[in-house]
């Protein structure tokens, strides 16, 4: 009896132990001092450095010259290698997510169907994104030599001398970092997509039916919009991700021929860590810190209450 | 949704698919256990003529690879192999306490549940080339570059986003009740979240601490512009081998390429239905 009043009642005297407020403290602390340490003084760190002309050759850091802007002016007035740069991850995002968001799809759709060992299937299909990126780089690099198992079915198909030189050609070489990627992350749509699928109500789908609704209209008209929450995860995701892109290309191509598949990231690794222009290197990784910023903003902002209240 | 049978059409553009997928690992694979002779030949060789293990042991030891008359594998990769399992370890270990503390402050007090999130997830989507600079610049005045300790918080600091908001998600999941009855019986706030949350979500936090390892295992370009003479990753060797030999030696290189990817595929595999939770921050939940 006693038991059960007390269940249905808050409790009247606050627990023992540390006050609430000592044992939030003790709880987020940890974290938000990694946070700090980890984000914002890097961060300041850089801000500082993108005005000055330090390089690691030239002085210390703390008597590094103060050079303003010019750093800035510099990357988005006359740095052509730089801009050239950000657009060309733009496109392969655009291209590569597009891509891995139709085979994902069509992938997640045959899965609704009934067959033998579908759930062996699901785990292989599931493989590539399980790979360390390194590592799927490096595969990729060996598939696409000129005396490689890719030119051999090249040469199978269009006959004898018709194999290119993937990574000679500059759009050859875009496209096989395109395909690696596609390769490598069509496994996490189509993740996500069957798993939103897989969780579409039943009844709206019956009740289209049964008014007459063909398969075809079932899914674009009733299945797609419910679908909508999941796909535009998927897509936030994704692009946080590929606008990062870094090591699969840093092991298939170093971004050449020439600068042909040169990345944001691998720019800028170029810039600091090749040339030692770390000022510069600064300046331009603030620039994609912004750019960052704003792209997240808008890409988060209708999805922006499903990931902080976590869960669909 | 209706379950219709699976046509002889699309069965077929399924197995191609399938083809397709397991074909790069299938590739790397053979290249692994291929002899010497067969590691470049033209045209490519699929199956291995002899299968062998010689690549595995020179990783270990440079000399091995010796008795089919080939040389230039300088370095062994016994460092990257203990520097991988080490740094990895450490670091899931360290972002994962992390995370639970933060995860269980943030779900049952709504501590800066306003911006915090939008904090950690936008550490997350910074490009690390950006981050990088800073870092090495700090880390060279303090004396962090090419040693565990600086590696390590690095790595922990990175995940720590992914650990909080997979571990948060599981949380939630969990009844606040069950805490609030620990704390009536007597426990203090503190006692109730660590004696009774975390053993009821430690399927959970298995499953957080297998992906975070994941993401740790992986990360190659910290380690790349941190690690000079004393330390190394698997990543970070697997890059020296191929600039070092001009890319070459294709069955040594393979054969570290499929010591770093057989452990993560084994873990990802038992995770696999949390892998979608994992990667959208506990958005998606299956």
């Amino acid at each position: 009896m006693a038991e059960n009043t007390m269940q249905a009642m808050p409790p009247v005297r606050p627990p023992r132990g540390l006050s609430r407020d000592a044992v939030v403290r003790l709880l987020t602390l940890p974290g938000v001092i990694v946070s700090l340490v980890v984000l914002v003084l890097p961060l300041l760190v850089a801000l500082y450095m993108s005005f000055t002309d330090w390089s690691p050759r030239s002085s210390s850091f703390f008597e590094a010259g103060f050079v303003g802007f010019d750093n800035y002016s510099e990357l988005t007035v006359y740095d052509t290698r730089f801009l050239y740069a950000v657009l060309r991850t733009l496109c392969i995002a655009a291209v590569c997510l597009s891509l891995e968001f139709a085979i994902g799809l069509g992938l997640a759709v045959l899965f609704l169907r009934e067959f033998r060992g579908k759930s062996l299937l699901f785990s292989a299909f599931l493989s590539p994104m399980m790979i360390l990126p390194v590592v799927v780089g490096y595969t990729f690099w060996m598939l696409f030599q000129s005396n490689g198992p890719i030119n051999q079915m090249v040469e199978l198909c269009f006959g004898p001398g018709s194999s290119p030189e993937w990574f000679r050609s500059a759009p050859l070489a875009v496209l096989a970092v395109i395909i690696t990627e596609v390769w490598h992350w069509t496994p996490l749509f189509f993740l996500i997509l069957l798993s939103g699928l897989n969780a579409v109500p039943e009844n709206p789908v019956r009740a289209a039916v049964i008014l007459g609704a063909s398969p075809r209209q079932v899914f674009w008209r009733v299945v797609m919009p419910m679908l909508k929450p999941v796909i535009v995860v998927a897509f936030v995701i994704r692009t946080m991700e590929i606008i990062k892109l870094f090591d699969e290309v840093y092991m298939l191509t170093r971004g050449g021929p020439g600068s042909a598949t040169e990345t944001i990231s691998l720019y800028i690794y170029k810039l600091a860590f090749n040339d030692f222009q770390l000022a510069y290197g600064a300046a331009a990784a603030f620039l994609v810190l912004l750019g960052c910023l704003l792209l997240i903003h808008l890409l988060l902002s209708p999805v922006r209450d499903q990931l902080l209240k976590g869960g669909r | 949704m209706h379950a219709k049978k699976l046509s002889p059409l699309l069965a077929v553009v399924m197995g191609l698919a399938l083809a397709v997928t397991l074909f790069p690992v299938f590739w790397i694979v053979m290249t692994a256990i291929k002899p010497p002779t067969d590691w470049n030949a033209s045209p490519a060789i699929w199956i291995p003529s002899e299968p062998t293990h010689i690549n595995f042991l020179t990783l270990f030891d440079p000399e091995a690879i010796g008795a089919y008359g080939v040389g230039g594998v300088s370095q062994s990769a016994t460092k990257a192999v203990w520097g991988s399992v080490r740094a990895s370890i450490i670091a899931t270990a360290l972002s994962v306490s992390i995370g639970l503390l933060s995860a269980i402050g943030i779900t049952r007090y709504g501590n800066g549940s306003k911006i915090a999130p939008l904090v950690i997830l936008s550490g997350r989507m910074f490009p690390p080339a950006a981050i990088a600079v800073p870092f090495v610049i700090i880390f060279s005045n303090v004396g962090l570059t090419d040693s565990y300790v600086g590696l390590i918080a690095i790595y922990a600091a990175a995940t720590l986003p992914f650990s909080t908001w997979m571990l948060k998600s599981f949380v939630e999941d969990l009844p606040r009740e069950v805490e609030e009855a620990a704390m009536i019986d007597g426990r203090s706030r503190l006692m109730a979240h660590l004696t009774v949350t975390i053993p009821l979500i430690r399927g959970g936090i298995f499953a957080t601490t297998l992906f975070i390892f994941i993401l740790n295992w992986s990360e190659f370009m910290f380690s790349l512009v941190l690690s000079y003479t004393n330390i190394s990753t698997i990543p970070v060797q697997l890059a020296r081998y191929v600039t070092a030999t001009a890319g070459t030696l294709y069955g040594v290189q393979a054969a570290l390429a499929v010591l770093a990817m057989v452990p993560l595929m084994l873990m990802g595999y038992l995770i696999q239905s949390h892998l979608a939770r994992g990667m959208t921050f506990g958005a998606i939940k299956q």
